[in-house]
């Protein structure tokens, strides 16, 4: 009786048709776009690099942009673009190490309490509630004055902060879909627990679990570079967009080009995974979609 | 047939769906009696919905024409602007849903319900009267403790009554047309029961007519006076109930009957093979050509027209004049 | 165990429940002290309203629910030790059809795969599994390209043979339908019933078929059970029940069953009221609040469900008699 497509969005279902739907609105795709643009130059860093990214030549301090420097030199004369790229790797290793931790871990935990016993869930939400209680700058201060900056330290204390995030979500989900007459189809069949999990519940959570990491990689990159910027992050010589900022800003009376350049950077980057994001929520979101 | 209530002349009404240009309605005529009740019926994908909620203008997003009239009283409703036609739809036409929940505001009351349509209907009404003529209402519709119940609120109530006080509700406003879509189909034996005779009750009191939809045959043939029966977007039937079902000149209708499981039946049940027929396709052959026992070369090449088969009756059948067996 | 259990001397009953009761929470009663059996290849229906208990007792049949008290019996055995001992035995011995036929598939794989987990779940082997797949697929009438498909994509008919198709690869005794016709067209309706007619023969399978659709269940069963608030009101062969409806609920539940044939019209017998709540069962006979042959005696004495010479067992103090 319905008059909306029934059938027919099965043609665009599965991953094909999510991109599909992301790229049909402008906002999808400008950020698709830069989301393709900072993935790549993460990867490929050392082969588009033009220069070592740490190389210094002092004679050749605060240059503007030339063929041989294409967005100029910094304090200590290494090349801008090329620590700008190297800087796109480590942002995206952080945000996706620490981002894919966090995934794992709250949704593992997530699916663990909405099948335990009612006591036991409890602990497991008060633990999420702890753990988002505590700003997550204040744990990273407090941390690395006992163990000192590093990168790994960032990865670790992202990730925690966002557990809760992923664990409230994947348990929310359990507690829709498990009651779905296709879980008690499966009990009727004599599936094992694990199974079920594994091929029935996962699958028809996983949507909600990743619309929602992919809107916390801008949030990363920013804390990574917040980190970075006052020094408690990603160490010096490595480049990272909050380390160039950093390094920029203490020379800003002789070139406001590095703190320029980064910070655009990391606005584009930050703004792109944005409407990416968004636009992926808005594709996998069913009561946008066609086919159910 | 002397002026009826509604005339819904080459009613046509395609939508943009994901496999193309869907056909719902393809151009129905249809008149609703004064006074009576009309039974629609037809399975999923017979458009009866849909030309519920064209009577309403309550359409969806994705309508990509329609056409035609739907003269009520004279007036096309599909020519009406949005507030000339809200407020037909607050005077003169009133609608049951299958669900209640879906027209009753969970934040309110059901006192404040009946009495915000009232006054809408009845601007000069002051509240007390109001409130007074809502709880005779619900007194009527059956609802014992009609006092108490006017302060409670939507889930406080039982499928059954929430269905009372939609009835109710529809009533208050005095349409002239009273639109449900089965409105029984979500509640139990015994409850729909209840409110079938409370709507065969009702009928003396109301002078509209009322446009009654249901996949239910059996249903329609007990409450209705007339009886109008779509098939893909078509309607191939209509005529007083107990002639088109005592007698019916349509393979489509006969078929339906016949699937109608009754008692002291024996063997086989009886099935209508085939397909329904794909609502994006033109119509260039009878739309029940293909699932027909009785199709011959002309049902494939041309649709029929629904044309005066009798006393009060349509059919849209190339060989309803021939005897088949 | 109570009056009215009955006796099995012969050893036939593929399922018996004795005494059967179960409370949810401490406070609802959903399923209060019931006792019936089915016969190894009986069709057996099961109706009443929401509330009734009906779908309690098909979870505790199927072990989803575990009873309060009283006992569940598979073939012999009681079936909290059947569960114990071969959990998939159990299942490949009983199966069931969901009443959401498409939602009871899952969403995100393909109808080929969802076929096969039966195999894969009770470790059967792959090739003799394959064949009998395929011989179910073109018995059951489905065509090969519906493996292709996801859940969404195929009609409601079609996807309770999907349903069917994956528990007849089990090659069950037992299979329980919960509303085999729900939500699909008159049209479709038959050629399913007629299937499960044809599958019963076949296969040798023992029904139990939960509907509302007293016309299915008056088609399809050689027995009907009819509960009303958790108990078993009234039990008969259904051509007996049918014909002659003892307790008057069933009379009045059979006379809203409407008829397209004038002449086939029962007098409709309005009940009052709705299902009172089983947290709060009325006292004396649950039915009485909405009896229309109420007297003192049914507000006060609880009937039991007594047996009557033609195999019929009715709880009322004052069963309507056959006319005759």
């Amino acid at each position: 009786m319905s008059v909306r497509p029934s059938v027919s969005a099965d043609a665009v279902s599965g991953l094909v048709g999510v991109l599909r739907r992301v790229v049909s609105t402008f906002s999808g795709a400008v950020g698709l776009v830069i989301v393709v643009i900072v993935v790549t130059a993460a990867l490929f860093a050392p082969i588009i690099a033009t220069h070592d990214p740490d190389a210094i030549n002092v004679l050749n301090r605060f240059q503007g942009p030339s063929l041989a420097n294409w967005l100029g030199t910094d304090h200590l004369g290494r090349d801008l673009y090329s620590r700008l790229v190297h800087g796109a790797s480590v942002a995206m290793a952080v945000a996706l190490t620490a981002i894919t931790a966090a995934l794992v871990t709250g949704t593992i935990l997530g699916v663990v309490a909405a099948s335990v016993p009612a006591r036991a869930e409890r602990l497991i939400l008060i633990l999420f509630d702890i753990i988002s209680s505590f700003p997550s700058l204040v744990l990273a201060l407090a941390v690395v004055a006992v163990f000192g900056p590093s990168t790994l330290l960032v990865v670790i204390i992202v990730s925690v902060t966002l557990i809760p995030h992923f664990g409230r979500v994947a348990r929310a989900q359990v507690l829709t879909v498990r009651n779905a007459p296709f879980i008690e189809a499966e009990r009727l069949l004599g599936a094992s627990l694990p199974r079920i999990a594994l091929f029935h519940l996962l699958p028809n959570i996983a949507g909600p679990l990743v619309v929602l990491a992919s809107m916390d990689i801008p949030v990363v990159i920013t804390i990574e570079a917040g980190l970075s910027f006052i020094g408690l992050g990603v160490r010096p010589p490595l480049a990272s967009w909050g380390t160039l900022i950093y390094d920029g800003y203490a020379y800003l009376s002789d070139s406001k080009l590095p703190v320029v350049i980064a910070s655009a950077a990391l606005g584009i980057a930050t703004l792109g995974f944005t409407l990416f994001g968004e636009a992926l929520r808005d594709a996998v979101d069913p009561r946008l979609s066609g086919d159910r | 047939m002397a002026d009826p209530l509604v005339s819904i002349r080459n009613l046509t009404l395609d939508a943009r769906t994901g496999r193309g240009e869907a056909h719902i309605l393809r151009g129905l005529h249809l008149d609703i009696r004064r006074g009576r009740i009309l039974g629609i019926v037809g399975e999923s994908g017979s458009g009866k919905s849909t030309l519920a909620s064209c009577l309403l203008r309550l359409l969806p997003g994705n309508i990509s024409r329609l056409d035609g009239e739907i003269l009520f009283d004279g007036t096309n409703l599909l020519t009406l602007d949005l507030k000339a036609m809200h407020a037909w739809r607050g005077r003169r036409i009133a609608m049951i849903f299958q669900d209640p929940m879906t027209a009753l505001n969970p934040l309110f009351t059901i006192g404040t319900h009946l009495v915000d349509v009232l006054r809408q209907r009845f601007p000069d009404l002051t509240k007390a009267a109001a409130l007074s003529r809502s709880e005779a209402m619900l007194v009527k519709v059956g609802i014992s403790d009609a006092g108490q119940r006017l302060k409670a609120y939507p889930h406080q109530l039982s499928g059954g009554m929430r269905q009372r006080v939609m009835i109710a509700m529809a009533l208050l406003v005095e349409p002239d047309l009273l639109i449900a879509d089965e409105p029984t189909t979500a509640l139990d034996a015994t409850v729909e029961a209840q409110i079938v005779a409370l709507i065969d009750q009702l009928r003396h009191e109301f002078s509209g007519s009322i446009v009654f939809i249901s996949h239910h045959l059996g249903l329609v043939a007990e409450l209705c006076d007339d009886l109008c029966v779509m098939y893909g977007g078509t309607i191939v039937e209509t005529g007083p109930v107990a002639d088109v079902l005592g007698a019916p000149r349509h393979p489509y209708t006969r078929a339906l009957l016949a699937c109608e499981i009754e008692a002291g039946d024996e063997g086989r049940l009886a099935t209508i093979p085939g397909e329904v027929p794909d609502p994006t396709s033109p119509l260039t052959h009878c739309i029940f050509a293909s699932r027909c026992a009785h199709v011959t070369e002309i049902c494939r090449e041309a649709s029929p027209q629904l044309i005066p088969a009798g006393a009060d009756r349509m059919a849209a059948c190339w060989r309803m004049d021939e005897a088949l067996p | 165990m109570s009056a009215e259990t009955a006796t099995d001397p012969a050893g036939q009953d593929l399922i018996a429940f004795d005494d059967v009761s179960v409370v949810f929470g401490g406070k609802v009663r959903a399923l209060n002290h019931v006792s019936f059996r089915i016969v190894r290849g009986e069709i057996v229906g099961l109706v009443g309203e929401s509330g009734s208990g009906k779908t309690t007792l098909c979870r505790v049949l199927m072990g989803l629910t575990s009873a309060t008290s009283g006992i569940v019996t598979i073939a012999g055995e009681p079936l909290r030790d059947r569960l114990a001992r071969d959990p998939l035995g159990f299942r490949r011995q009983a199966q069931m059809l969901l009443q959401e036929a498409v939602a009871s598939l899952s969403p995100r794989m393909r109808i080929g795969t969802l076929v096969e987990e039966p195999l894969r779940i009770h470790n059967l082997p792959r090739v003799e599994g394959r064949q009998r797949l395929l011989r179910l697929l073109g018995r059951l009438g489905l065509p090969e390209t519906t493996l292709e498909k996801f859940p969404h994509q195929v009609s409601g008919g079609q996807a309770r043979r999907v349903a069917i198709l994956r528990a007849l690869v089990l090659e069950p005794e037992i299979i329980v339908a919960d509303e085999p016709t729900a939500g699909l067209d008159v049209s479709v309706q038959g050629d399913l019933l007629n299937l499960m007619l044809d599958l019963h023969g076949e296969f040798g399978l023992t029904y139990l078929v939960v509907s509302h659709n007293l016309n299915v269940v008056r088609r399809l069963t050689q027995r009907t059970i009819v509960m009303y608030l958790g108990q078993i009101v009234e039990e008969a062969p259904t051509s007996a029940l049918f014909s002659a409806p003892a307790h008057p609920y069933t009379a009045a539940l059979l006379s809203t069953n409407p008829s397209v044939d004038p002449a086939k019209r029962r007098q409709r017998i309005i009940l009052k009221g709705e299902i009172p709540s089983p947290i709060n069962p009325p006292s004396g006979c649950s039915f009485h609040t909405r009896c229309p042959q109420m007297v003192e005696r049914c507000r006060i004495e609880p009937p039991v469900l007594s047996e009557t010479s033609d195999g019929r067992r009715v709880r009322c103090h004052f069963p309507i008699s056959p006319q005759v």
